[in-house]
């Protein structure tokens, strides 16, 4: 069996705590096993023994089940010195990989599912941004979005309105730029690695790249955690479980710009494992 | 049941367990919807799936005489149109988005609901009144073997007739699926409070019995 997504790069664990004894885990449903060698080198095997490709990157261990058409993406603003990088581990989510992304490119819902802390009533509209799909990168891009935060990171005290880019390089990574309160002129970088395990059952894996020197790390991950908690109440309730690449079966507006172009980009690559296609 | 599934009454929810600004998923034979009732106190039932982005509508919250989804807070009226979009708050939501709110019934202390108009009201219980209600893992056939099928009542085909706790209880039987049916119990009102937990115990003890395997070592 052959599919385009299979060709894409996925985290399968994360460097920090990968050992040798590794991680039994799924990918794109086929059972592998990430782990490290004698020499403490990552390496990722099949069920019949078949090595896979892998990258060091990001604080997590890439790997893919067939042959990628380029190099995992970077992230040059996460090299910039100063920056603390947050590992924040791994949210089983009994969702579909794709829906966890989508849910992460959306902002409409801060006010309702992360009350007082990315959102609040009365402050729910979304202003226009732009959305694009940039042929060159062939990645979705969002820029020059807002939104009205009561409190936009451990950082932040009180409310601000808060500048966001999105950015889908693959299927199931998404990269978030945002006002880094304690730096106006710089983007805090929060990324959403999704492992898709099954078509309806994902690992999720944040990590994230920040100026802040005040909040403890573990202040920081448990921030993100309770985030993640939050969106896992909902992506664990939606229906149907994939996420529909055809018109009529969900009703988008305006605010769900970023939703329509990630949707559209991934059925023109027939990035599938994970949707619900009319045909099917 | 002898009437199509689509267009008959199907009892959700004692009303005693949807309150004001409440909202409940509950299980129609054609799929989950969600039951709630609005502050003034009339009773909704719409499809338990969001227009916008599929959200479960049992997980939102009702704010006067709206249901609101969780995720984006879109309301919905009691006809089933959105009445608001929090992310664009001044445009009116076009009248074709909806929730698809069903027929529903309140009557003697049950909501009952069809997925369809059915030409009938739904049955009346003289002398009897909603106890609580049970899912059980088990057919229809095999409530009806437990409980006797003989007492069944063969006009309607709505209940069966148990005694529970020594008591005569109406239950009004729906399966939802193969293996699970939604069992109402129904008692006499001038029971006292200990009578009515007795019959409750015993009712999850039928439960339990419907749940084994029948002695002949298979389910029905
Ligand atoms: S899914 Fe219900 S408002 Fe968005
Ligand atoms: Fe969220």
């Amino acid at each position: 069996m052959s599919f385009p997504m299979q060709d894409e790069w996925y985290p399968v664990a994360m460097l920090s705590d990968l050992h040798r004894q590794g991680r039994d885990t799924l990918l794109l449903g086929q059972p592998i096993h990430a782990a490290r060698d004698p020499n403490g080198i990552p390496i990722v095997t099949t069920q019949n023994g078949q090595h896979l490709v892998t990258i060091e990157r990001f604080g997590h261990l890439w790997t893919s089940l067939g042959t990628p058409r380029k190099d995992l993406f970077s992230i040059p603003e996460a090299d910039q010195p100063g920056r603390t990088l947050v590992d924040v581990g791994v949210v089983r989510v009994k969702c579909s990989p794709l829906r966890a992304v989508e849910n992460f490119l959306d902002i409409a819902h801060f006010p309702f599912v992360h009350t007082d802390i990315l959102g609040a009533e009365p402050h729910t509209e979304v202003e226009n941004y732009q959305v694009e799909i940039r042929e060159d990168s062939d990645e979705v891009w969002a820029t020059k979005v807002k939104f009205f935060q009561p409190q936009a990171a451990k950082s932040a005290e009180g409310g601000i309105t808060t500048d966001y880019m999105y950015r889908v390089p693959l299927p199931t990574c998404s990269v978030l730029y945002k006002t880094c309160p304690p730096r106006p002129a710089e983007w805090d970088v929060i990324c959403l690695f999704v492992q898709p395990l099954t078509e309806e059952l994902c690992d999720v894996w944040p990590w994230m790249a920040l100026f802040d020197d005040e909040t403890p790390l573990t202040d920081m991950i448990h921030f993100q955690q309770l985030i993640f908690l939050q969106d896992r109440s909902i992506l664990e309730n939606q229906l149907p479980r994939r996420l529909p690449l055809d018109p009529g079966m969900e009703v988008p507006t305006r605010a769900d710009m970023t939703s329509v172009a990630y949707r559209r980009w991934l059925k023109r690559h027939n990035f599938t494992y994970g949707a619900q296609l009319v045909a099917k | 049941m002898s009437m199509p599934a689509t267009a008959w009454w199907t009892p959700v929810a004692l009303s005693a367990d949807v309150p004001p600004r409440m909202v409940i998923p509950a299980t129609l034979p054609v799929g989950p919807i969600a039951v709630w009732r609005s502050q003034s106190g009339q009773v909704t039932a719409n499809h338990d799936r969001c227009p916008h982005r599929g959200m479960r509508l049992s997980h939102g919250f009702v704010r006067g005489e709206k249901l609101s989804c969780i995720y984006h807070g879109w309301s919905f009226g009691k006809e089933g149109g959105c009445t608001a979009i929090p992310a664009h708050p001044k445009v009116t939501p076009p009248a074709s988005i909806h929730c698809g709110v069903m027929p529903t019934v309140e009557q003697d202390g049950l909501i009952w609901v069809a997925s369809a108009q059915p030409d009938t009201a739904p049955p009346v219980f003289d002398q009897y009144q909603p106890l609580r209600m049970l899912n059980f893992c088990a057919c229809i056939d095999r409530i009806k073997t437990v409980c006797d099928a003989s007492s069944r009542d063969p006009a309607t085909d709505t209940y069966v007739t148990a005694t529970l706790a020594g008591f005569v209880t109406r239950l009004i039987v729906t399966p939802l699926n193969e293996t699970e049916t939604n069992v109402f119990i129904l008692v006499s009102p001038d029971l006292s409070t200990d009578q009515k937990i007795a019959i409750s115990r015993a009712a999850e003890v039928l439960r339990n019995l419907c749940e084994r395997p029948s002695p002949e070592g298979q389910q029905t």
